[in-house]
């Protein structure tokens, strides 16, 4: 409150009130004068009243408004303010009270000594709200006394006279609308709430209270912050990015202008704005010089602080007021209301001091502030981001239209089916790889689609893969679905769509590609089980004239072990039939499963040969781990067994050490490999690992075969091996003899008739279906590849690559 | 199936959501201008002959 800028009590008084005639007028036509004679024109008679006393907040006289709403749905406002004057009006002849409230057009607002600035409605204030009255009473302290005077429908039943004295003063008016002009009369207590709330918000420290008598609901409104705490109030289920509220505040040319603002994590704008007090919903010159002010300082403290660079484009408004609430509010003298509702500013000076302010008072505070000022041009930054992105986004989704029937992509090579459920689409990654599906392919149900990943050289030494726009609408078009809110399931025009890519890294990069695209767009088609992934061989092997494809390693070592066993016996040398044909054949699986765990267990640093002593000692358990002595004497059988087959690891030591977390011991050996120590360490938790458990259980059923060494029988000849290691390496050195074994790199090495046969040929093909678990890991693998975080990202790239190796996703 | 929102990783419940993987057609919309913009790269490996070269040399010839 500003008192001193306001005319003193004693200048109010009659000879300020102007009188403009016409209150029949108002019953006439009321929509006129209060918008409508249903809810809204209602509620507009408590703001009419309000406003009165708000005019007199404004000037600093009141700082109390008490509302009520009886149980008759009359209402009675009573202020503090300085009462309405009660002399007799110069050439009305009337008390200035009766003035006000019978006279159109006729207050102190009009009289700009009186009143800085008015938030009534043009002054017709308190004389349309009795014009429109059924009964209304007035009552006025003022100078130690106390005056009333009743209406009924705008006409004095008497003249204003003096009932009493009081120390207090202020006005009470109290109301009954008019039943033969509103054809509703029940008033809302939450649509007075809420007006009544903002005009506490607007005008700060003023208490308003409304209190309902028909349901005892009462209300207390009172901001110190003023439209700070409006701007808190709007956010208040919000998450700020900033935690102040800005506030930006100053007069000039006798227009007052206040505006806070704050940024939430949302993506909608509410900026709030009013002139005098009243919403301009419809806008106008305040809110125009706002916008323009805040988009230019936003921007050019976004190119300052570097945040953008100078070649980029501009925020545009809306960016930077994503996620903004916002109240602007200004006092103009004589405020000029336009538009449908009159909720329009029209003063065009108000615009070019709104904007001078905004500029330099926000400016201000971004540069002092820069930690809050670089979230909120981020904020702005990635709107524009986002603004781009669905531009282009409907731009594709709009283009779609022109690919619809008749025009598909000239790239694809479709089939002649029709019914989408028979047709397959094949999307073949490389242009050479395309060419012989389409030569190899049955026209009559499959069609292609090459892709071409694209390689871009990003740094020197780092080329990524991605699926340019253009091949994303190639994709989307060949599928006929659409995309976006366009999207229909029912267009797809092929129910099998098959990912053929190359098994290398690259290959799974596309296929990755490809599976988070639709696991994120097209959903719909992996859950209905519409998506595969064909499974092109990686071996082909050739003996003689016959020539076979398999898949992955597992299948070339079944073939090589298939193979290697033709015509071979193998036993113990003592004694016995030994094996031959099917079971010599599982015996090598076994075998060779054995040699891949131990594999495994060698590049974890762990002596094989240990391992194989610790297995020969058939009741070894987790029991003997707590048996000192029986420990002891597996120490030193651990030395010799070393020592005698793999000299090469010695020295060997071999010690006892408590495990108190399992109340046994653990062995500890120290054994060289190729030259660097190595230690084995035998313990409660390896006795209980699924590879010893496998590998206890497989060297069980060697013992059936007995020991080596093995005698080998081919028919020609006769072999003495000197181990299962021996063995296996003889076994499958026989399989490859006289085989050729082509890997395939990549589908383009295959020439089409290969290509169908392996791969394309619904006989003979294997297709893996993807389900929708598989398409949540290609976005995990996909979003970890993507990821910023250059560390974990390398660790996961390597591991990823050894993986994909076996055409798994 | 609760899911992460691929853009702004809120979790999001998958069945019945017309935005799945998405929590909101604004994501959602974000990923495909992504896509249509060439913004989402697989970083490739390093090509092999490059690799050998690399270890621990600062200088390269090309």
């Amino acid at each position: 409150m500003t008192p001193g800028k306001s005319p003193s009590q004693t200048d109010y008084k009659a000879d300020k009130i102007k009188v403009l005639e016409g209150l029949e007028a108002v019953r006439k036509r009321p929509g006129m004068y209060v918008g409508d004679t249903g809810e809204r024109g209602l509620h507009h008679l408590v703001y009419e009243v309000v406003d009165n006393s708000i005019d007199e907040a404004l000037v600093g006289h009141c700082d109390q408004i008490e509302v009520t709403v009886h149980i008759d749905n009359s209402v009675t406002v009573v202020d503090n303010g300085r009462g309405i004057p009660v002399d007799l009006h110069p050439t009305e002849k009337k008390s200035a009270a009766e003035v006000v409230l019978t006279k159109l057009h006729a207050g102190g607002k009009f009289d700009k000594a009186s009143y800085k600035v008015s938030g009534g409605l043009h002054g017709v204030g308190l004389s349309v709200v009795n014009a429109l009255a059924e009964s209304l009473e007035v009552e006025i302290k003022r100078d130690g006394k106390v005056y009333q005077q009743r209406y009924k429908r705008g006409i004095p039943q008497a003249p204003l006279k003096e009932v009493g004295r009081s120390k207090e003063r202020g006005t009470r008016i109290t109301f009954r609308p008019d039943p033969q002009v509103f054809e509703t009369l029940e008033f809302s207590f939450d649509i007075l709430s809420q007006r009544l709330r903002e005009l506490a918000f607007l005008n700060k420290g003023v208490r308003i209270t409304i209190e309902d008598e028909r349901t005892q609901k009462k209300h207390e409104f009172v901001y110190k912050g003023g439209i700070v705490s409006f701007v808190e109030h709007l956010n208040r289920a919000k998450t700020p990015i900033h935690s102040r509220v800005v506030y930006l505040e100053g007069e000039r040319e006798g227009i007052d202008i206040e505006i806070a603002l704050q940024w939430n994590d949302g993506y909608t704008e509410s900026v709030f704005s009013f002139a005098n007090n009243i919403n301009t919903i419809e806008g106008g010159t305040h809110l125009i010089g706002f916008k323009s002010a805040l988009t230019r300082t936003v921007n050019s403290y976004a190119v300052a602080s570097g945040q953008l660079k100078k070649d980029e484009e501009n925020l545009q408004g809306e960016d930077v007021r994503e996620g903004l609430t916002a109240v602007i509010s200004v006092k103009v003298p004589e405020p000029q209301f336009e538009g449908q509702t009159k909720t329009r500013l029209g003063n065009s000076e108000v615009k070019g001091i709104v904007e001078a302010l905004v500029n330099d008072k926000l400016g201000s505070y971004l540069a002092e502030h820069p930690a809050d000022a670089k979230k909120i041009v981020m904020k702005g930054v990635e709107a524009a981001r986002v603004r781009e992105a669905t531009r282009k986004a409907k731009d594709l989704a709009r283009r779609k239209g022109a690919l619809d029937s008749g025009s598909l992509p000239g790239k694809l090579a479709d089939c002649q089916e029709r019914d989408p459920a028979l047709s397959e689409l094949y999307i073949v990654e490389g242009d050479s790889a395309g060419g012989s599906a389409k030569q190899g392919r049955d026209r009559r149900n499959q069609a292609i689609l090459p892709l071409k990943g694209k390689i871009l050289n990003v740094e020197k030494a780092r080329f990524d893969k991605m699926l340019s726009s253009q091949e994303i609408r190639l994709m989307i078009s060949a599928l006929g679905t659409g995309v976006k809110e366009d999207y229909d399931a029912s267009k797809l025009r092929y129910h099998t769509i098959i990912i053929m890519t190359d098994a290398d890294v690259d290959g799974s990069h596309i296929r990755t590609l490809l599976l988070t695209f639709f696991y994120r767009q097209m959903p719909d088609l992996v859950e209905k089980g519409h998506l595969f992934i064909a499974q092109p061989p990686l071996y082909k092997v050739k003996r003689g004239k016959q020539e076979r494809y398999l898949k992955d390693e597992n299948s070339l070592e079944d073939y090589l072990i298939e193979i290697g066993t033709e015509n071979v016996r193998v036993r113990p040398t003592a004694n016995g039939h030994g094996l031959a044909g099917q079971p010599l054949q599982t015996f090598i699986k076994k075998v060779l499963r054995w040699e891949k765990l131990m594999g495994m267990i060698a590049r974890k640093r762990k002596s094989r040969s240990v391992i194989e002593c610790l297995l020969m000692e058939e009741d070894f358990s987790e029991e003997t781990l707590k048996d000192e002595a029986a420990l002891k004497r597996f120490q030193s059988q651990i030395a010799s067994y070393v020592n005698l087959i793999s000299p090469e690891e010695a020295p060997i030591s071999c010690g006892l050490e408590e495990d108190a977390e399992h109340g046994c011991f653990k062995l500890v050996c120290s054994t060289r490999s190729n030259g660097t120590g190595i230690t084995t360490v035998i313990n409660r938790d390896f006795l209980a690992s699924p590879e010893f458990k496998e590998l206890k259980r497989l060297f069980s059923e060697f013992t059936g075969l007995g020991y080596p060494p093995y005698s080998v029988e081919n028919g020609e000849a006769e072999h003495k091996l000197r181990s299962l290691t021996g063995l296996l390496e003889y076994i499958l050195e026989g399989g490859k003899k006289g085989q050729y074994i082509q890997r395939y790199k990549g589908l383009g090495e295959m020439n089409p008739e290969q290509l169908w046969e392996t791969t394309m040929n619904p006989e003979t093909r294997v297709l893996l279906q993807v389900r929708v678990e598989d398409a949540v890991e290609a976005d995990r693998i996909f979003s970890t590849l993507m990821g910023d975080e250059v560390e974990p990202r390398r660790e996961f790239i390597q591991e990823y690559a050894l993986t994909v190796r076996n055409l798994d996703i | 199936m609760v899911v992460k929102c691929p853009i702004c990783q809120a979790e999001v419940i998958w069945e019945g959501n017309p935005n799945r993987p998405f929590c909101s057609e604004r994501c959602r919309l974000i990923d495909l201008g992504a896509w249509t913009e060439g913004r989402y790269r697989i970083p490739g490996e390093e090509p092999k002959q490059e690799s050998d070269r690399d270890n621990g040399e600062e200088e390269e010839p090309s």
